[in-house]
């Protein structure tokens, strides 16, 4: 059994001459992780997924889904997915949308009040998805999700709308939902990324420019140092061998260096006569990776 | 393929539109078939009292399937296709197991399916309507052959059939109602309506109206005991165009239903789901 679960090959989307929403992209995800698939609004995420499930064909490259190609019903029997927001007959209960769902899937229609009691539907699954809150149609979607208990589950801005009660929630749901499933979580909100994933892979532009754990994205930790002259402390810190760069932020100084040499920063600032009042780790948090990443063009390897 | 037409036949059932469109067909249906014409004044219409009584059930109602009945179906038709798109339903079905046209024949049977009840139900309420009458005008009960009315229900079902495949069409290619149902009233109306009343005077259209579902529906009418001249007489449905031999005219509408399923079914497989 291969351990990728999902793989893309130059999967490109153009649609006419003038849009190119999915350019050459190269995608790897392994069994068993969760995998965070970070952009800015219009980079190419969703029409990704799209294509991932079947719904949209790409123009060129290919793509293997759980060995399977995209939109096959090998594949998607073995897949759980809530693209860009859940769509249900409004005229319907949760639970008939949940029972058309798991009667053309060919599911035991047991599952559905497994997953309806899963996402905490159960008291409301008699009442027509049109009466239901927006969080409530998103717990739904994600129901739909379960319904198939997929190998693969692929959720695009899952937490879309939700209050942060509800983010909070949806995110511990997603946590729990770990084990031997994969999980693909979409979104643009760094902190369901950074406190879900296990690899997160950054898309702009339809082209994905970096992919690792959210430590490895975030890099090497700086240091921080507030001290007094501060132009002398960086003329000092900056001629130091071991410090990489320094810049002046907020009224500190951001050095670019291995934290470990922090005692001698310190005794050399101290030893010259600058007053220290403060000296700090600090690591570029995923938000700063991720503005730079899709804003400034700075690929990363 | 039974439990995904079993789930399309839940999501139809319980759409309260469909209940809508049988309950206006069924009334406007018998209203414009007998309340109307029997009111006014049956004397002065084209076949006379003897349409309204039981014995010409099966003609009379056949008459306003062509283009009133083919109205309504093709509603139905566009609803159940293009709703889906304004919903997203379409998407969440299609990352379910089945594969696209699987999911397409499902709700296509289901569809046929509830044509059932449209054809029965007006078959029913106008069986009533013919008793009513007879029993005012003091005339004798004498109901059709089973025969008849099993080939009048069917022909009734294949022509709303072949609407509702417009319909399916329509929705399909428009991803969406309004537009496609805007678009088959007017194919209704005034394609089919204006071409077939010039018809008789313009040489070149006539092989062209033999293939309208109007001059088909109405053929396969006639050949039920439809009267021609109710035919000739039935406002913006009505049709004055040559008829053709009912065989021709039952290959024709299976043909031309076979032809939209087949090009709204290669649609749905290709195209992108947005």
């Amino acid at each position: 059994m291969s351990d990728l679960v999902i793989e893309t090959r130059a999967l490109t989307k153009r649609y006419g001459d003038a849009i190119l929403a999915v350019d050459g992209l190269y995608l790897r995800v392994r069994r068993g992780e969760v995998y965070g698939f970070l952009g800015p609004n219009g980079a190419g995420k969703t029409t990704t997924l799209r294509m991932l499930l079947g719904l949209v064909r790409p123009t060129s490259g290919d793509a293997t889904v759980l060995g399977a190609t995209p939109g096959s019903p090998q594949g998607l029997a073995r897949i759980g997915a809530l693209v860009e927001g859940p769509a249900f007959y409004p005229f319907l209960s949760g639970r008939d949308n949940l029972s058309v769902l798991a009667r053309h899937a060919g599911v035991d229609e047991d599952r559905v009040e497994v997953v309806l009691a899963e996402v905490r539907l159960s008291d409301r699954a008699e009442d027509r998805y049109a009466t239901y809150s927006l969080g409530m149609k998103q717990r739904l979607g994600v129901a739909a999700a379960l319904l198939k208990d997929p190998e693969l589950l692929i959720l695009d801005e899952p937490t879309n709308g939700l209050d942060p009660a509800g983010m909070a929630e949806m995110r511990a749901f997603m946590r729990s939902l770990g084990g031997s499933r994969t999980l693909v979580l979409s979104s643009h909100l760094m902190g369901e990324i950074e406190q879900v994933s296990d690899r997160v892979g950054v898309i702009r532009d339809g082209s994905l420019v970096a992919e690792g754990t959210v430590e490895e994205l975030r890099g090497q930790a700086g240091l921080r140092v507030r001290a007094e002259p501060l132009s002398e402390a960086a003329r000092l810190v900056g001629a130091l061998p071991a410090v990489d760069r320094v810049t002046t932020l907020d009224g500190l100084l951001d050095v670019a260096v291995d934290t470990a040499q922090a005692p001698a920063i310190n005794r050399a600032l101290v030893e010259s006569g600058i007053a220290v009042s403060e000296l700090y780790p600090q690591k570029a948090s995923l938000e700063d990776v991720f503005l730079e990443l899709t804003t400034n063009g700075d690929e990363r390897p | 393929m039974t439990r995904s037409v079993i789930a399309e036949l839940l999501v139809l059932r319980k759409r309260a539109a469909t209940w809508i469109l049988l309950g206006i067909w069924t009334l406007l249906g018998i209203f414009f078939a007998y309340v109307v014409p029997y009111a006014l004044d049956p004397e002065d219409s084209p076949a006379g009292t003897e349409q309204f009584l039981p014995e010409s059930l099966a003609g009379n109602l056949i008459a306003g399937f062509p283009f009133f009945g083919g109205v309504f179906s093709l509603m139905l038709g566009v609803l159940a296709f293009g709703s889906e798109y304004g919903w997203g339903t379409l998407k969440t079905l299609f990352i379910q197991r089945p594969s696209r046209l699987r999911v397409f024949g499902a709700k296509l049977i289901a569809l046929g399916v509830v044509l059932v009840p449209f054809v029965l139900t007006l078959f029913v309420a106008g069986a009533v309507a013919s008793y009513v009458i007879a029993q005012i005008e003091d005339a004798p009960v004498t109901w059709p052959s089973a025969w008849l009315l099993v080939r009048a229900v069917g022909a009734g079902w294949l022509i709303l059939a072949v609407w509702a495949g417009v319909g399916v069409l329509l929705g399909v290619v428009t991803r969406g109602t309004s537009l496609a149902i805007g678009i088959g009233i007017l194919y209704a109306l005034v394609i089919e309506g204006l071409l077939s009343a010039f018809a008789d005077s313009v040489d070149l259209l006539e092989p062209l109206t033999d293939v309208f579902l109007r001059a088909n529906g109405y053929s396969i009418a006639a050949a039920l005991g439809a009267s021609v001249d109710s035919i000739e007489s039935s406002g913006p449905g009505s049709y004055s165009g040559p008829l053709v031999g009912s065989l021709q005219a039952l290959l024709v509408l299976v043909a031309l239903t076979a032809g939209v399923v087949a090009v709204s079914g290669l649609v749905l497989r290709r195209r992108d789901v947005a």
